[in-house]
């Protein structure tokens, strides 16, 4: 981890940290302790996605059912995902994904192009209006965004765009948190004098926020993406709310509960009438693939949420 | 780059230009702020504002009826009665109340201990540490709640001798057995917020001044002195944050007790949260002035936690600006 190793190294005396002291076993035994009681569920979920379906009902396969993994198993449930859907919407949990990938990039895209500026502005420049602004983003930021959700219906109901995809990227694009992150990384990372000396270098308010602000902004900008596109991407309830009309426009995260309620262990009624069998390691193998872009977004962003370079450089 | 420059000699050096600073022509500077400003402006109304001030014109709006589907006209606060006067509305906060009790103060200790032990621990252990932490809260949602439908039902969960041994045969029993919800449900929003909040606290610690931490081990202080003593006090307004915007978050649980009712073939209540009866009276009761109010109604609520949150807990230095 780069942001690791440009710390400085420890003053002298901190050696004694390095000693395997009760102090340290006692933490490292705890924090793994944590992480695998984190892990066991996981593992044996992931273990359900890969397994097939008389062999997880059956309960073979041994600790965690780690013995029941199989490629016939992950083949056939793909298969039965892939056949959800119908002849009007055939393939459509790819849809889905697609939908979501829509969605969760386009209003990340919009949550950028808003937050950066505007974190800029409110915490470089000097207007009238600004602690209003800052204030009602921070209220919108520390209100849960489920909240808005039935006004939003309402809104979007009005102008008769219920069921289509891009009101809800727009919404997704009002990022509040996004611009509280831009805020505080401008606040701490650019120094006022820096938007003095471009003054002073002749530069308008535009051309400091272009040409000064924005190449020192990576860090913002990794951190606005990363939380922009997990927050739209898990996003259940305005996509539900906005979306359930249709069922070839659903998000991921409304199509699984699609598939929740075909499934014959919770709803054998409904899951009587379907060609599709969706069980246990069906259900399972969805979710996880659907997870997938989650997990590549953090391993992208990691070192960006660890610590800053410009953070660091201005603490010097 | 001449900027450069001229800014690095400018930000080594004393603070010299605190006087051209005042001198500046503030309308150029307030034009330039409204213009970076127009693109979230405009969000803020389409996302925030114009949504709030409809559903308020909706709320006073005359509820339809089944005589009379189309009904329109001014209602006064009919609907605000109305949802009011409704048997689920003072369960549904009873029901979230449940669940704060139980999952608030776990999840605040366990986001600060992890947070800590991790910034305690650089390098490769700590990162992986980390990562492990966040996958379950990286899951979100539907996929969360997906990992608790394999916990929790005993015919194949890895915890199944326990359910078994408490006398659970079903996931529907599991789930709907009274009390055991707001537990289940607290569970479910620890494991899927943690992970999270230890990656955003963990953030507030890294950005600490090396100095200072320093500084506390030259003076001699043990690693368990550092976290207590320097670490803690330093991230109190990150402690603070975490235990508002959590507390509010617990305003919109929907997902899970929606979900988990799903998978209970219905046999949970369908309006246990305040967010499920205003999705119900929009959705299933076709009644907007009264699913309107009632988010007018959860709107209010969570504008005072946010008001003392910004105003009131010295989280943000609203005052300085």
């Amino acid at each position: 981890m780069s942001a690791m190793t440009s710390r400085p190294p420890r003053a002298p005396g901190a050696g004694a940290v390095r000693r395997w002291d009760a102090g340290r076993i006692a933490r490292i035994a705890f924090m793994s302790v944590v992480a695998l009681t984190f892990l066991y569920p996981l593992v044996g979920f992931l273990t359900v996605a890969l397994s097939t379906d008389n062999g997880v009902a059956a309960g073979t396969g041994g600790f965690l059912g780690l013995g029941g993994i199989s490629l016939a198993g992950i083949q056939h449930s793909w298969g039965q995902i892939i056949a959800y859907g119908g002849s009007d919407t055939p393939h459509v949990y790819l849809t889905w994904i697609g939908n979501t990938l829509f969605v969760a990039i386009g209003g990340g895209i919009l949550a950028l192009l808003a937050a950066l500026p505007t974190g800029y502005a409110l915490a470089r420049l000097r207007f009238r209006g600004k602690k209003l602004i800052l204030v009602i983003t921070l209220l919108a930021m520390v209100m849960p965004n489920t909240v808005f959700v039935i006004p939003l219906f309402l809104e979007v109901n009005a102008v008769n765009a219920v069921g289509k995809l891009w009101p809800v990227a727009v919404i997704m694009g009002f990022f509040p948190f996004g611009v509280y992150l831009s805020y505080i990384h401008f606040r701490t990372a650019m120094p006022f004098e820096l938007v003095e000396a471009a003054r002073i270098d002749g530069l308008g308010e535009i051309a400091i926020f272009q040409r000064i602000a924005l190449p020192i902004s990576k860090q913002a900008v990794a951190l606005v993406a990363f939380f922009s596109f997990v927050a739209n991407w898990t996003n259940f309830f305005l996509p539900l709310a906005l979306l359930t009309s249709s069922f070839g426009t659903q998000t991921i995260s409304v199509g699984i509960q699609s598939l929740i309620s075909s499934s014959p262990l919770f709803n054998p009624t409904t899951a009587a009438g379907l060609s599709v069998k969706l069980y246990m390691p069906e259900l399972a193998l969805a979710t996880v693939v659907s997870t997938v872009p989650l997990l590549i977004v953090f391993i992208v962003a990691q070192r960006f949420l660890i610590r800053g370079q410009t953070l660091g450089a201005v603490k010097g | 780059m001449t900027t450069a420059t001229t800014t690095e000699a400018l930000v080594s050096g004393r603070r010299a230009p605190a006087s051209v600073h005042r001198r500046r022509r503030p309308h150029k500077e307030a034009w330039g702020a409204w213009t970076l400003m127009l693109p979230y402006l405009v969000l803020l109304l389409v996302g925030g504002l114009v949504p709030i001030v409809y559903a308020l014109y909706t709320s006073v709006q005359k509820s339809p009826t089944l005589l009379e589907p189309n009904k329109t006209g001014f209602g006064g606060l009919a609907a605000y009665v109305k949802v009011i006067s409704d048997f689920r509305f003072a369960q549904s906060f009873k029901d979230i109340f449940s669940v704060l009790v139980i999952w608030l103060p776990i999840m605040i200790v366990a986001i600060v201990g992890l947070a800590l032990l991790v910034h305690a621990s650089p390098g490769r252990f700590g990162s992986i540490m980390r990562f492990i932490y966040y996958i379950p809260g990286a899951l979100g949602g539907v996929a969360n709640l997906m990992l608790w439908v394999y916990l929790l039902n005993p015919s194949q969960s890895p915890i199944a001798g326990v359910l078994h041994g408490l006398g659970f045969t079903t996931i529907k029993q599991v789930v709907a057995t009274p009390g055991d919800l707001a537990v289940i449900l607290a569970a479910m929003l620890l494991l899927q917020g943690l992970g999270q909040w230890v990656v955003t606290v963990n953030g507030g610690l890294n950005s600490l001044p090396d100095d200072v931490l320093e500084a506390a081990s030259l003076d001699g202080a043990n690693a368990w002195q550092l976290a207590w003593h320097v670490k803690l006090p330093m991230i109190r307004q990150w402690i603070g944050y975490a235990a508002l915007l959590n507390l509010a978050y617990g305003f919109q649980l929907f997902l899970e007790p929606y979900l988990l009712n799903q998978v209970a073939a219905g046999a949970l209540p369908s309006e246990y949260a305040p967010t499920q009866l205003g999705y119900w009276f929009a959705f299933v009761g076709s009644d907007f002035p009264a699913a309107a109010a009632m988010s007018i109604i959860i709107v209010i609520i969570t504008l005072a936690i946010g008001l003392v949150v910004v105003f009131r807990s010295g989280l943000f230095s609203v005052e300085e600006i």
